[in-house]
């Protein structure tokens, strides 16, 4: 052997020893440097903007019975509108964590679409946010899926939301650093079932594909492949969004025939067994828990919105805010009835934005006026609560004094799901700080 | 005369020989020989448009049972369709159920097998707006002949599931 031959392998030899212990069964090449501290996260946006005069001061009476303690008699002259929810069982969530009573959405428009690319970003917004567009900075989802080692599958990521606005653009972002390829798996549940009266749409529609057996996919992968050879050049991956591997497809696929074929049996009309009405929040709620209970999700942010009526009509809004505490008390519930995710998950609550002091002109049936949400200083101000295991989440701990904002909330999710020091620091220094007061 | 004005003229002169020389150096000298000069390209290059989701669904309806797509069941299948993230999943379901439905016109093995270059030349018309060419002629031809399970069918649903449909 030559010399220059023998100092090349030499070389390359050197470099596969130094590289071998990075190089992961995930094709990356470096492992995540934090540790987790648990395997899963849910993040749940009790949403629609929610004042905490309502919520934490309980200016109304305790409207969220499964998440505060406390006993206090919701007012009397609406008391009459608020639907029959079940009485909660065991003890109020706060017990199993940590409630931050005076969060701050500290900057940018109070806008739902602002506030939830923040939560979502971690990063604060402007009134130069285009809300026909993805947000520029990158998701959770982005961060999450680039950087952790050990399941970078789509699969593992989703968002569930209802339809309104550009809420379904919140799955990765427009960064090119990220984007689609690491962007998580969206569902709209109301949508998916397109309810049209009693009859499932989307049953109709989507329920009965033709089944190609395995020898009739991999003619059709090498027709395909035949095709796509041909028109490499124009073609961009990421045109298509998010791309779930063949098999996850196919689960994927599995999973949606199932909920159709149940929604057309009526499995969906009233799954809950409830008196008071389905909401859409409510069905996020209940699909996000299907979600759950099929794909035990490593990161998942679920969205609730009907809160928001409150710019019209205040006592549906306490109304409201009571189903999205049921609803809330019914994901935890699941999480921790789900093997693989019972004692090993993150739950965290927070509303996007609060609202306004002052109402607006309009009065409901009882009398109340509402309220819209236009940056004062009290549309700033939310909660935040984080439960999770005894080990890893203080137990019913309060934290009354101003601590926490929304920016801070991606990064407590990175560094819960241990990639926090692998975010590039040109992202992480637009962000908010680990809420280390909730830690153990 | 100014001797800074002579020193700036001899800049420019050398300067302006300099880009002279650098565009005129080195040119390699082309041959034709009696042969037109083409530009090779492949075919369908110029599709850069990406279909929107209504215009997807609309084209797939057409394309597969021979008529347009009603208003009703067109809005009914795009709120649908926007209910997942992952757009090629849900245009897979899309065509798969299309398939599925007793009204979708395809065409029997038998004619297929008959008539397989007519076949392959209508299909790409059909579904990429242009015919194929010799390569991908022959090369689908020996796909399909080769494995006797093929149906227009699964060669349709190939056609609607490929990158190029996705564009204009």
């Amino acid at each position: 052997m030559d010399r220059r031959k023998f100092i090349k392998r030499l070389g390359l030899a050197g470099a596969g020893v130094l590289a071998s212990p990075y190089i992961l069964p995930a094709n990356r090449l470096f492992a995540q440097t934090g540790t987790r501290k648990v395997n899963h996260v849910v993040f749940c946006l009790f949403a629609g903007g929610v004042r905490n005069f309502e919520s934490m001061q309980k200016a109304e009476g305790n409207l969220m019975p499964n998440m505060l303690s406390g006993t206090e008699s919701i007012s009397a002259d609406i008391a009459g509108a608020m639907e029959i929810l079940p009485s909660p069982a065991g003890l109020p969530l706060q017990n199993y964590g940590t409630l931050f009573k005076e969060f701050r959405y500290a900057s940018g428009p109070t806008g739902h679409f602002n506030g939830h690319t923040t939560a979502m970003t971690g990063v604060y917004t402007t009134t130069d946010l285009n809300i026909k567009e993805r947000p520029a900075t990158p998701t959770i989802f982005e961060f999450y899926r680039k950087h952790n080692t050990t399941s970078q599958s789509a699969l593992n990521s989703w968002w569930i939301s209802d339809a309104l606005g550009a809420y379904p653009a919140l799955n990765y972002s427009k960064d090119l650093n990220y984007g689609p390829k690491y962007g998580a798996n969206f569902l709209q549940p109301l949508s998916l079932l397109n309810y049209n009266g009693a009859t499932s749409e989307g049953y109709v529609t989507l329920a009965h594909p033709r089944e190609f057996n395995v020898g009739e996919k991999q003619s059709a992968v090498k027709m395909r492949e035949h095709f796509d050879g041909f028109f490499g050049g124009q073609y961009n991956s990421l045109d298509a969004g998010i791309v779930n591997t063949d098999a996850d497809a196919d689960h994927i696929n599995l999973f949606i025939k199932n909920i159709l074929t149940q929604a057309n049996a009526g499995a969906y009309t009233n799954p809950w067994n409830l008196t008071a009405s389905m909401s859409s929040d409510l069905y996020n709620m209940y699909f996000a828990e299907q979600v759950i209970q099929e794909f035990k999700p490593e990161l998942l942010v679920v969205n609730m919105q009907g809160i928001d009526i409150c710019h019209s009509n205040f006592t549906q809004y306490c109304n409201n805010i009571r189903k999205a505490d049921y609803a809330l008390a019914t994901l935890w519930n699941t999480i921790q009835s789900t093997p693989g995710m019972a004692n090993d998950t993150v739950l965290i609550v927070a509303p996007e934005h609060g609202r306004n002091l002052n109402s607006n002109s309009i009065v409901d049936a009882y009398g109340r006026y509402a309220l819209d949400h236009t940056s004062d200083a009290t549309s700033r101000e939310i909660f935040c609560m984080m439960l999770g295991p005894a080990g890893v989440i203080k137990q019913n701990q309060v934290i009354s004094t101003i601590t926490g904002e929304s920016v801070d909330i991606i990064p407590t999710i990175a560094d819960l799901l241990g990639f926090y020091d692998d975010i590039p620091m040109q992202y992480k220094a637009q962000m908010g700080r680990v809420l280390t007061e909730a830690y153990v | 005369m100014n001797t800074r004005f002579i020193r700036a003229g001899r800049y420019a002169s050398i300067a302006l020989l300099s880009l002279v020389l650098i565009f005129t150096a080195c040119r390699k000298k082309e041959y034709t020989y009696e042969v037109n000069g083409e530009e090779v390209v492949k075919d369908g290059v110029t599709k850069t448009n990406l279909k929107t989701d209504v215009e997807f669904i609309s084209i797939a309806y057409s394309d597969l049972f021979g008529t347009t797509i009603t208003n009703d069941k067109l809005v009914k299948l795009n709120i649908e369709y926007d209910a997942f993230g992952d757009k090629k999943l849900i245009e897979d379901l899309i065509v798969r159920n299309f398939l599925n439905d007793p009204a979708v016109q395809l065409p029997t093995k038998s004619y297929m097998d008959a008539n397989l270059d007519a076949f392959i030349s209508d299909t790409y018309k059909k579904f990429f707006n242009r015919l194929p060419n010799e390569m991908e002629a022959w090369n689908l031809k020996k796909i399909i002949s080769a494995d006797n399970t093929i149906t227009p069918e699964l060669v349709y649903y190939s056609f609607m599931t490929s990158n190029e449909y996705r564009y204009y």
